[in-house]
């Protein structure tokens, strides 16, 4: 066992091709699922009864089964029902639905955080329930959320991985027919962790910057 | 109907291998969690520093992708082993890294106040690790650590795609076969949906006990 360094720069522009699907599935997946998590949360506190345990029941059933799972059940599933989606949207849709349901628990732990005592002086100074809500509990909680929404998007990046084994050609696909073609395994398995390291190391770095740059002084 | 009760044998293997992964994996990430959050806290620089990367390696990378490289690569290196035994290392280390935030926290969240005290009555570091700190620490990583159990056991669903024949292996070679992706998929994830359910409402259990606790 030998590490060819020379090799490493070969292999990186085709993973450079997988990396661009990477990213254009990771970037709308989580912006869908922050967007899908608003509507989530939404269900959660809604005051209606019905509506609360539909999305109370979405929530936990999405979070106990397997990403894995829920993308083969809608790769495979579409295809069956006649309507066959490819593994891309497959992937998205799976990651969105998942993550959503996350995202949806961190902006009730948000809402949560923001005592009762700082709702109450905003109603106290004569403003109404929709407004209270409006400039105090939300604008603290946002800043609440950032930092386990940064997490939670870390996880969605590493979980594009899985939309390789539905044939989309990501970055871990493409490692894996060159592993399969060349033999040279260490190089590639290393260039790709490289890959994904930066990756989510570049988006935690924006999103520290984003929690700095909302701070309240 | 008739498919599922023919395909309930096989799916019934794949959840055996599941679970046992799934509890190999918890036990080995939540030692190995322990050992690296008090080396992380209590260590010397160099022992802090290996921790780190180490945590900083798994954070940035996916499951997936250790769990190929082990696959792919130790038969290079000449390493044998076997298929199941890898895949318990990949994920017991994969998640090691989660339990290590998880046992971290608990251990900060005990107040530093404890610490002077307990030592104002005479205790010695070991005995105020032992009776004061991880004896609170414990209580509070209780709902955590279920959370990464959770996390465990989806975990576990990768290892199908190196081949090996867990629940979710077995779902997918019945679907190639039956063309029932609704049923099977269906059945499979209702299979992590009961282990995992029951998970977390044991989470919830001990969350209650915290706050009563606190």
């Amino acid at each position: 066992m030998s590490i060819d360094f020379s090799f490493l720069t070969r292999v990186a522009p085709i993973l450079a091709e997988g990396l661009s699907t990477t990213i254009w599935l990771a970037l709308p997946a989580m912006l869908l699922a922050a967007l899908w998590g608003v509507v989530v949360v939404m269900g959660l506190l809604s005051r209606s009864r019905p509506l609360a345990a539909i999305s109370r029941s979405y929530v936990e059933v999405v979070r106990n089964t397997p990403v894995l799972v829920q993308m083969f059940f809608i790769f495979f599933g579409s295809g069956y029902a006649g309507y066959p989606v490819s593994g891309f949207v497959a992937g998205l849709l799976a990651l969105v639905l998942q993550n959503g349901a996350y995202a949806a628990e961190i902006y009730r732990g948000g809402i949560r955080a923001v005592t009762q005592r700082l709702a109450e002086a905003g109603l106290a100074l004569g403003l109404t329930p929709r407004r209270v809500f409006r400039i105090v509990v939300l604008p603290l909680a946002v800043r609440k959320v950032i930092p386990p929404l940064a997490n939670q998007g870390v996880l969605i990046i590493k979980d594009t991985s899985l939309v390789a084994t539905i044939s989309v050609a990501e970055l871990t696909f493409h490692a894996r027919l060159l592993a399969d073609r060349t033999a040279a395994v260490f190089e590639i398995f290393f260039t790709l962790a490289l890959f994904y390291l930066a990756l989510t190391a570049v988006f935690s770095g924006g999103m520290r910057l984003l929690e700095r740059r909302l701070r309240i002084a | 109907m008739d498919l599922l009760l023919h395909s309930l044998p096989l799916l019934a293997r794949g959840t055996i291998t599941t679970v046992y992964l799934s509890a190999a994996a918890v036990v080995l990430a939540t030692v190995l969690g322990i050992v690296l959050a008090l080396l992380q806290l209590y260590g010397g620089i160099v022992l802090r520093a290996l921790v780190e990367v180490y945590l900083y390696v798994v954070r940035g990378v996916p499951l997936l992708v250790l769990l190929f490289a082990m696959y792919y690569a130790l038969p290079y290196a000449n390493v044998r082993i076997e298929p199941v035994t890898g895949g318990i290392l990949v994920i017991g280390i994969y998640f090691g890294a989660f339990m290590t935030e998880v046992f971290r926290a608990a251990v900060l969240s005990v107040p530093k106040g404890q610490w002077e005290a307990a030592r104002a009555v005479g205790l010695t570091t070991p005995w105020i690790l032992r009776d004061v700190v991880l004896a609170q620490a414990v209580r509070m990583a209780g709902p955590p650590f279920i959370n990464t159990c959770v996390m465990v056991v989806k975990g576990t669903s990768l290892v199908a795609i190196i081949g090996l024949a867990d629940v979710t292996y077995v779902g997918k070679q019945i679907v190639e076969r039956t063309l029932a992706p609704f049923e099977i998929f269906g059945a499979v994830a209702l299979v992590y949906f009961v282990i995992c359910f029951a998970l977390s409402r044991v989470g919830r259990y001990l969350e209650g006990r915290v706050n009563y606790a606190s």
